[in-house]
């Protein structure tokens, strides 16, 4: 119940933010936290399912843009076609890349990643003739009668709906068969494909899923900004966003990359706004990963639950998600139970305690 | 047709690139071996440290190469550091991904404090002999492309020596086999790992110094050099210090060869072929060892 109203209220408020924004620049950035949360929702198919950590999906949010401009300025498509066939061939592109990149796990995965971004960026700077290169593309409006602050409003409508859209897709498959498989992957591999999961077809999958989703972002944001340039599009700091505001919020959690996006967005629109002609905001952008990644990598939704339930003494609920190293603290109390020095108080002979559990959102 | 001439003027700057590209690459391969940890922040250490030549020649006008004396003792503590206070303090289970993410932040803070302090003003060092080269049997080589391949050499060089001749580079070299039972024959693999991370950091000191003598610098250009070192790596198979080596020279010379025909950014792009091709054909490496395999 009172989820459902916390979900209601945010609904509430999402929908009623643009009448209330005290001015444009409000609403831009409101429609730029929203650009975040969809990408980072997209990354979080591929790193909060498989622990597979992408830092290049930038790559597929500048190749959403720039198909979806291109399409509309070479290819004379109208607007909405075109980022919707842009995400279809990003999707198709997205499955010989997953392809190769699947193919090695851990940190290879990673390197495979960063260079894709470097690849692109190369080939857009260089492929001036087709892409405007340093140049820029201009992506035409596709409401020209719209004031600018009418045009905003729509955007804003345009990517809630998307983000409304990534979430539901996450909620499904996180509770499908095919999410089973993937959290399995993320686990542990080798034994989620010993156990008969076809591992490398769920992640493939999953990686294609997450490419289509982070194109539509970038389409939609090309389609919003109307001005690309390679510079911006295939950067690597844009992934490495999506992979901070995911991993704030907590990848393990739906709401996780959308409560990051709030912040980091917030964030970075702040510093822009406080220090815009100076680089402090890599600064300030880098000094938060390392924070998340050395003291919270399971982001905040789980060191804040923990918090609250440690404080209310409600730790125990009936579906849990447990880790590879709480099943087998689990297994050891089952057969230290089972032993005759077994103990009324549920102690464990050695006196170790539960591992911490995780609750599930 | 590009002429013979041009050829093996392009073969001597590929062989001379290429020297730059293994030593980077062998620090990589350093890291790799003791923790598991691709570091990112590599090649921004290394536009640190040419940052740092710079500004010592603008202020005093000594010559970069001497910036050496401070920046390798530096570069070493701030490597032992890095590893003894941050990446051994990463849950083991999640040490390789997350790893990847934390010096990723070490190069965003690099290089936002490098605009901060000195602009994203593109800077180059002038000196006397910036423009002086060398007639070599009808190809002509900049002196100070030279001089980089020298410092590049001398230091693989002593890298090579330490690692095979000292009492330091056995326990190293055990510490990256089997890091248990180095420890078990009584090697505090911790210190060792420590000082290896920081002999790696130190050839980013050389490399840097290296690359002020003939390269104009901006704070951004480490997203250039991390493409291309990362590749390398992998093409030579992740903590192979020969794999790194090969690959390096061989992906160096091809660059400098495709650049005869094409522009120099997709001349680049060598680097990312031989990498998704390295996937597709054998993950491992094509010079990788044991380690490569698990990776």
């Amino acid at each position: 119940m009172l989820r459902l109203g916390a979900l209601l209220a945010g609904i509430a408020v999402a929908l009623s933010f643009p009448s209330m924004a005290p001015s444009p620049y409000e609403l831009t950035v409101g429609i730029a936290i929203l650009n975040f949360a969809v990408l980072s929702t997209s990354w979080n198919f591929v790193g909060g399912f498989t622990g597979y950590i992408s830092l290049g999906h930038g790559a597929f949010a500048g190749l959403g843009a720039y198909a979806t401009g291109l399409l509309v300025t070479k290819g004379e498509l109208p607007s909405f076609v075109a980022l919707f066939v842009a995400a279809a061939l990003v999707a198709v592109l997205a499955i010989p890349v997953g392809y190769a990149a699947l193919r090695v796990r851990g940190a290879s995965f990673v390197i495979v990643s960063i260079a894709l971004v470097l690849i692109m960026l190369l080939v857009f700077q260089s492929w001036a003739s087709f892409t405007g290169g340093s140049r820029g593309l201009v992506v035409p409006r596709p409401f020209p009668g719209k004031l600018r602050s009418e045009h905003h409003e729509i955007f804003y409508f345009l990517f809630l709906g998307l983000l409304a859209l990534a979430l539901l897709a996450w909620w499904i498959i996180d509770r499908s068969r095919f999410g089973m498989g993937l959290k399995a992957i993320r686990e542990d591999e080798d034994k989620a494909q010993s156990l008969g999961t076809p591992t490398y077809t769920y992640k493939l999958v999953v990686f294609v899923v997450s490419a289509a989703f982070t194109a539509l972002a970038g389409g939609l944001y090309g389609l919003w900004f109307g001005d690309l340039d390679p510079v911006f599009q295939f950067s690597i700091l844009s992934g490495a966003y999506m992979v901070l505001m995911a991993l704030l919020g907590g990848v393990r959690h739906l709401y996780g990359p959308l409560l990051g996006a709030v912040v980091v967005g917030y964030g970075l629109e702040y510093s822009k706004l406080e220090y815009g002609d100076t680089p402090l905001h890599l600064v300030f952008a880098g000094l938060l990963l390392g924070v998340v990644v050395m003291f919270m990598p399971d982001g905040v939704i789980p060191a804040v639950t923990g918090l609250v339930a440690r404080v209310l003494g409600t730790g125990e609920t009936s579906i849990r998600e447990v880790t590879a190293a709480e099943l087998r603290d689990e297994r050891d109390e089952r057969e230290a139970d089972v032993r005759p020095d077994h103990r009324p108080d549920g102690k464990r002979p050695d006196g170790k305690r539960d591992g911490k559990r995780e609750v599930r959102q | 047709m590009p002429s013979a001439s041009l050829v093996f003027q392009s073969i001597v700057l590929g062989v001379l690139l290429g020297g730059l590209y293994a030593l980077l690459a062998a620090g990589l391969t350093l890291y790799f071996g003791v923790m598991r940890v691709v570091m990112i922040a590599h090649s921004a250490f290394l536009i640190l440290a040419a940052y740092l030549a710079w500004y010592a020649h603008r202020e005093t006008g000594v010559d970069p190469l001497l910036t050496l004396l401070v920046t390798v003792p530096l570069f070493f503590v701030a490597g032992v550091a890095m590893q003894r206070l941050l990446l051994t303090r990463l849950r083991p289970a999640t040490l390789t991904m997350m790893s990847v993410l934390l010096t990723f932040s070490v190069a965003l803070v690099i290089e936002g404090l490098l605009g901060y302090a000195f602009s994203g003003t593109q800077r180059r060092i002038r000196l006397g002999y910036s423009s002086a080269s060398l007639e070599f049997f009808g190809a002509r080589v900049a002196v100070v492309k030279l001089i980089a391949f020298g410092l590049a050499a001398a230091a693989l060089l002593g890298l090579y020596l330490l690692m095979r001749h000292s009492r330091f580079g056995q326990a190293l070299r055990a510490t990256i086999q089997h890091r248990e039972a180095a420890a078990l024959v009584g090697i505090d693999t911790d210190r060792i790992a420590g000082y290896g991370f920081g002999l790696g950091l130190a050839t980013a000191a050389v490399g840097g110094t290296a690359l002020s003598l003939d390269t104009t610098i901006y704070p951004s250009l480490h997203w250039h050099w991390i493409g291309p070192l990362m590749a390398i790596i992998v093409v030579g198979g992740l903590g192979s210090v020969p794999g790194a080596a090969i690959a390096a020279m061989a992906l160096g010379m091809t660059q400098s060869l495709l650049q005869l025909e094409l522009s120099t950014t997709w001349a680049q792009t060598v680097f990312y072929v031989a990498l998704f091709a390295t996937l597709a054909v054998r993950p491992q490496g094509f010079f990788g060892g044991r380690l490569a395999q698990r990776f």
